[in-house]
């Protein structure tokens, strides 16, 4: 499967990103866990010690006069399965990892690399490859063009009016965007009852699993822990299960 | 910040430059109006405006009054899944 994580900043897209790509890694499949936020995040929750694994530049060339397609793209004779295996980063339960977004150097790098992202996440054969990504807050990058590798995006919500705002303007860029995705909500920090009803009301999305506010998964991330590592038991990271079985049988189905 | 200032008697402009726009629900406007209030940069974009006016006409037309007088603003807003 692949999917997108997209929400506001600090609605917990990034631990609830990394304990799914862990949870999917223990079940068999292989992982590519995706991180295009300049600020990323994701390596901490996935229990690596360092954020750092970008693809060397010359995995990268640029496009022969007279070709068509995007300005850069691997080289030739790399194509997007080798480029994992050789430099996604192995992380705990072997989710592999690479980083896109974070500025380093010029902004032609940027460039290059980020097309190369793009280039990987969509030609990965989703037959067996997971696809897990985490899109940086807002609402900037979620439906322009960074996330529409995913069959599903999970916008995460919090139960807060500026995250339920979000929430509401992602729900209704993804209406405009005519790829065929799937978008549902994940109800983030969630404290009440009623909570998932209300994220549902507002952002007009479905509310395919609540993940409770959890003092465990919070002080997992303080320590910069994974939390699936520092807390396996904990009902957030129970909850993030159930989300993976439940996307797991849609896609046998 | 905004309303402190305010309360203390200055005259306060906020201005919203984030693309995802959410300050006016801290200010007290309600994420209803927040909503509303069209970004400088759509309007100048859509074609009401033919330049930018000076900043007080701008902040007239665009913005909205808040709690304790505070005049909010919202700079730009990104609204289509347009790729670039």
């Amino acid at each position: 499967m692949k999917v997108a994580f997209v929400g506001k900043g600090g609605a917990g897209k990034s631990a609830i990103a990394g304990t799914f790509a862990r949870i999917l890694a223990r079940r068999g499949t292989p992982v590519l866990a995706v991180d295009s936020d300049p600020m990323p995040g994701l390596a901490f929750s996935l229990g690596l010690d360092s954020d750092e694994a970008p693809m060397p530049d010359d995995t990268v060339v640029e496009r022969k006069e007279g070709e068509s397609g995007p300005r850069f793209r691997l080289r030739p004779g790399l194509d997007a399965t080798e480029a994992v295996e050789r430099f996604a980063v192995t992380g705990p339960d072997g989710v592999r990892f690479l980083q896109f977004g974070k500025v380093r150097g010029s902004d032609t790098n940027l460039f290059r690399s980020s097309l190369a992202f793009l280039q990987i996440v969509r030609e990965l054969p989703d037959d067996r490859w997971n696809v897990v990504g985490d899109l940086p807050g807002g609402t900037k990058q979620a439906f322009t063009g960074w996330g529409n590798f995913a069959q599903t995006v999970l916008i995460v919500v919090e139960p807060t009016a500026h995250s339920l705002l979000s929430g509401r303007r992602l729900a209704r860029m993804a209406q405009m965007d005519d790829g065929p995705q799937r978008v549902v909500a994940v109800v983030s920090k969630a404290r009440v009852p009623g909570d998932a009803e209300l994220v549902a009301r507002r952002t007009g999305l479905e509310v395919v699993v609540s993940v409770p506010w959890d003092e465990a998964l919070a002080e997992a991330e303080r320590r910069r822990q994974a939390p699936i590592d520092a807390a396996p038991d904990c009902p957030a990271v129970k909850a993030v299960e159930s989300l993976a079985d439940l996307l797991s049988e849609e896609m046998v189905r | 910040m905004a309303r402190t200032l305010a309360r203390s008697g200055k005259s306060v402009v906020a201005l919203d430059c984030d693309s995802n726009p959410n300050l006016g629900i801290s200010l007290g406007i309600g994420d209803d109006e927040t909503e509303r209030l069209v970004s400088m940069r759509q309007a100048l974009d859509e074609g009401e405006e033919e330049h930018a006016g000076d900043w007080s006409t701008v902040l007239d037309r665009y913005g909205s009054d808040g709690p304790d007088g505070v005049r909010l603003a919202v700079v730009s807003r990104i609204d289509n899944p347009e790729p670039g």
